[in-house]
C-alpha cells in the first residue's frame, strides 16, 4: 500500500516554475499507472515518491510514514527508462547490487534466470539491448524484494516488438505487486494499469479504474489523450443533445463509432479525411464542422461522404468548464 | 603509402599501425637527412608537404588537404622545436648527466613534490569537486576562487604563497622559504585548479539516474559514492590528476620565489640534501654552465615525464573498466 500527498516546485522551461501536486494511494498488489504527456510531471512525481527529489508533504508506504526516510530506507524497487545500470559492474553484479543492504533477498542468478537473461550475468551493461538491460534493471530491483516498485517508462525506449515482449513480462511480474508505473503510452497504460491517473501540467485530472478512464473520461484532455474521440456538443446528433442536456462534449472511443450505411436521426455525415490500415483494423479518420472522428472499422469507406453512428450506451457526457481546452488538445 | 589501404582507413584517423610506422620512418629519415645537409628548413618544408600529400592521397578533398597543410603549420611549430631539441644533444653529454648525482637529486625532488601536491590536491579537491558539481548557494564564487590562481601570474602566486604562509603568515610555525612543504605548497596553489575542474567535470557528467538507482536500491550517500559516483569518475579524476602533477613538475615562478632551492631528505643518500625544483634547477644550470648543459638536462626532464604519463596511461588502460 502506497500514500502519496506530495507538491514540489522546479524551475521550468520558461519564466515560470513548474510544480506537481499529486494526491493518490495505491492498494496492496495493485498497479497504478500515472499516464501523462512529457513534461506533465511523472517522473518529478516517482523521483520525490522515491525520495531522490525534495517535495512537501507525506509518502506512506505499507502504513508506515517514510517521508522523513531517505531512499535507501524507503522500501522500494525502481526501474528507469534509460535503464541506469551500473556501466561499470557486469550484469551480474548490478543485480546483486542491494543484496548487501538488505536482509531478505531473492538469489540474484535465479530472478535472472526467471527473466530469462541468466546467460547474460558475466556481461559487461554496455554490450545488451535495449531489452535485455530493462530484464536485467528490473531484475535488480526484485532481487531485493521491495515493498513497492516505481517503474519509469520502462518501455518507451524499445523497439515496438521488445516493448511488447517486455510488457508481457512486465504483466506477468507486476502481477501481485504493487506498483506505480509511469508512462505516455496509452496502450501500456491499458495493459497494465488497474487503475490509471491522468497527469497534465502537474495536476492529477482524472483517476479511476482503466476502464473508466479510457471509457468514461472526466474532461476534454483525457478523453483525447486517452485516445477516445471528443466531440463538442453543437457535432453530436441531436437525439444525443437531448439525452445529455448538460453536457458540453461527448466523448466515444474510435472502436464504437460505426460507420452506418443508412442515414438516420442518429446518425451525422462527415468527410473521410484519411484511412490508414492499423493491426487489426482501419483508422478512418472523419471530419465534421471542425472535428475530427476517429473510426476504428474492418472495412474502409469507398465512398468520400459517409454517415457515421454513435451508439447512444457508449457515449460518455463531459462537463468541460473550459471549453476552449478541448479544442487545443494535445493529440 | 597511397595504397589502398591508406585511402580506406585513412579518414577516420586510425589507419594500421603499419601506416602510422611508415610515416614516422619516412619523417625521421627526413629530419637524419635535413641535418646530415645542415638545411633544419628544409624538413619544416618536408612537413608541411608530407602533410598536404598525405591528405591528398586519402582522397580527403580539397578541404582536407588545406585543413591539413594549416594544421601542419602548427604541428610544424610545435613538434619541429622539439624534433631539433631531441636531434641536436650531445649524447656523451646526455649520458654524463645521466650519471650525475646532482641530476639524480633533481629528478627525485622534481617527481616526488609535485606527487605530494597532487596527492593534496586530490584529498581536498576532489570532495570539494563533488560538492560543486552538486551545486550549492554561492558555488560560482567558490568556483572563481578555486580557478583564481590559474590567471594569476606565478611568480605573484609565489609571493602570495610566502605572504599567506610565510613568516608572519597563517601558520607562524610553518618554515616554507627553501622547505619541501614550501615547494608543494606553492605546487599546489598554481596546479590545484586541474584536480578539481578535472573531478568536477567528470562528477558533473555522471547520469543522475545511475546514482538514484544506487541510493533506491539501498546505498547510502557514502555508499554510493564510494561504488558507483567514484569509479564512474575515475578516468576524470586521473586526467586532472596528471594535468595536476604536470602542472607542478613544470612549474617556474612560484618555487623560484618560494624555494629557490630545496632542502629535503634524500633516501638513496640516507641523509638531508639540497637541490632545485626542476624548472629551477634548468635555469640555475643555463645561468652558471651553458646551453649544451640545460639542454642535456632539459632532455631527461622531458623524457622521464613522457615516460610517467605514457606508464600511467597505460596503467589506467589495463585497469580498462574502472578507469
Amino acid at each position: 500500500m502506497i500514500e502519496v500527498d506530495l507538491a514540489l516546485t522546479v524551475d521550468g522551461t520558461g519564466t515560470d516554475p513548474f510544480s506537481v501536486r499529486a494526491a493518490l494511494s495505491v492498494a496492496d498488489g495493485e498497479t497504478l499507472v500515472v499516464l501523462g504527456p512529457s513534461g506533465s510531471g511523472k517522473s518529478l512525481l516517482l523521483e520525490a515518491i522515491a525520495g531522490v527529489r525534495e517535495a512537501s508533504g507525506s509518502v506512506a508506504i505499507d502504513g508506515s510514514d517514510v517521508t522523513e526516510r531517505p531512499p535507501e530506507a524507503r522500501g522500494l524497487g525502481y526501474v528507469f527508462q534509460e535503464y541506469a545500470l551500473f556501466p561499470h559492474r557486469t550484469v551480474l553484479e548490478n543485480v546483486a547490487f542491494g543484496t548487501r543492504y538488505h536482509e531478505s533477498t531473492r538469489e540474484p542468478m535465479a530472478v535472472l534466470d526467471d527473466l530469462g537473461v541468466a546467460d547474460l550475468a558475466e556481461r559487461s551493461p554496455d554490450t545488451l539491448s535495449g531489452g535485455e538491460s530493462q530484464r536485467v534493471a528490473l531484475a535488480r530491483s526484485l532481487v531485493i524484494q521491495p515493498d513497492a516498485f516505481l517503474l519509469d517508462e520502462p518501455l518507451a525506449a524499445l523497439d515496438a516488438p521488445t516493448r511488447a515482449e517486455l510488457r508481457g513480462v512486465l504483466a506477468d511480474t507486476l502481477a501481485d505487486e504493487t506498483a506505480i508505473y509511469v508512462t505516455h503510452d496509452r496502450t501500456t497504460a491499458r495493459a497494465l494499469g488497474d487503475r490509471v491517473a491522468v497527469l497534465d501540467s502537474g495536476r492529477i485530472r482524472q483517476i479511476g479504474s482503466a476502464k473508466t478512464i479510457f471509457e468514461r473520461p472526466a474532461s476534454p484532455f483525457v478523453a483525447r489523450f486517452t485516445g477516445a474521440n471528443c466531440l463538442p456538443r453543437r457535432t453530436v446528433p441531436p437525439s444525443l443533445r437531448e439525452r445529455f442536456p448538460e453536457a458540453t462534449h461527448v466523448a466515444i472511443r474510435p472502436e464504437h463509432v460505426r460507420i452506418s450505411d443508412v442515414e438516420t436521426e442518429g446518425t451525422i455525415r462527415g468527410t473521410v479525411v484519411r484511412a490508414i490500415r492499423e493491426e487489426t483494423a482501419h483508422r478512418v479518420t472523419v471530419a465534421r464542422d471542425d472535428c475530427r472522428i476517429d473510426v476504428l472499422t474492418d472495412r474502409p469507406p469507398s465512398a468520400e461522404s459517409v454517415a457515421i453512428a454513435l451508439p447512444e450506451e457508449h457515449c460518455h457526457p463531459i462537463e468541460a468548464d473550459e471549453p476552449q481546452r478541448a479544442d487545443q488538445s494535445l493529440l | 603509402m597511397s595504397t589502398a589501404a591508406t585511402v580506406s582507413t585513412g579518414r577516420n584517423g586510425r589507419g594500421p599501425i603499419v601506416v602510422v610506422l611508415a610515416v614516422l620512418t619516412v619523417q625521421v629519415i627526413a629530419l637524419a637527412l635535413s641535418l646530415a645537409a645542415g638545411r633544419p628548413t628544409a624538413y619544416a618544408l618536408f612537413m608541411l608537404a608530407s602533410a598536404a600529400v598525405l591528405a591528398y592521397a586519402a582522397d580527403a578533398g580539397p578541404t582536407g588537404v588545406a585543413a591539413a597543410t594549416l594544421g601542419s603549420v602548427l604541428l610544424v611549430a610545435l613538434a619541429f622545436p622539439l624534433a631539433l631539441f631531441a636531434a641536436r644533444q650531445d649524447p656523451t653529454l646526455v649520458a654524463a648527466k645521466l650519471t650525475d648525482p646532482a641530476v639524480h637529486r633533481m629528478l627525485y625532488l622534481s617527481i616526488y613534490a609535485p606527487l605530494l601536491a597532487t596527492l593534496f590536491a586530490l584529498v581536498t579537491g576532489v570532495p570539494l569537486a563533488y560538492l560543486l558539481a552538486e551545486g550549492f548557494p554561492g558555488s560560482t564564487v567558490v568556483q572563481s576562487v578555486v580557478d583564481l590562481p590559474l590567471v594569476v601570474p606565478h611568480s605573484v602566486a609565489g609571493i602570495v604563497v610566502l605572504f599567506g604562509f610565510g613568516a608572519g603568515g597563517a601558520f607562524p610555525r610553518l618554515s616554507v622559504l627553501g622547505t619541501v612543504v614550501g615547494a608543494v605548497l606553492a605546487l599546489t596553489f598554481v596546479s590545484a585548479p586541474f584536480a578539481v575542474d578535472g573531478a568536477r567535470e567528470a562528477f558533473e557528467s555522471l547520469d543522475p539516474a545511475v546514482v538514484h538507482a544506487a541510493r533506491v536500491h539501498g546505498a547510502n550517500p557514502i555508499s554510493a559514492f564510494l561504488r558507483v559516483s567514484l569509479p564512474l569518475s575515475a578516468r576524470g579524476i586521473l586526467t586532472g590528476a596528471i594535468l595536476t602533477w604536470a602542472r607542478a613538475v613544470s612549474e617556474f615562478g612560484a618555487v623560484a620565489i618560494v624555494a629557490y632551492t630545496i632542502r629535503f631528505f634524500y633516501p638513496p643518500a640516507g641523509e638531508v640534501v639540497r637541490s632545485a625544483h626542476a624548472p629551477v634547477f634548468i635555469y640555475q644550470s643555463y645561468l652558471s654552465g651553458s646551453l649544451a648543459e640545460s639542454g642535456a638536462i632539459s632532455f631527461i626532464l622531458l623524457g622521464v615525464s613522457v615516460a610517467i604519463f605514457l606508464a600511467i596511461r597505460t596503467a589506467a588502460q589495463e585497469r580498462g573498466r574502472v578507469l
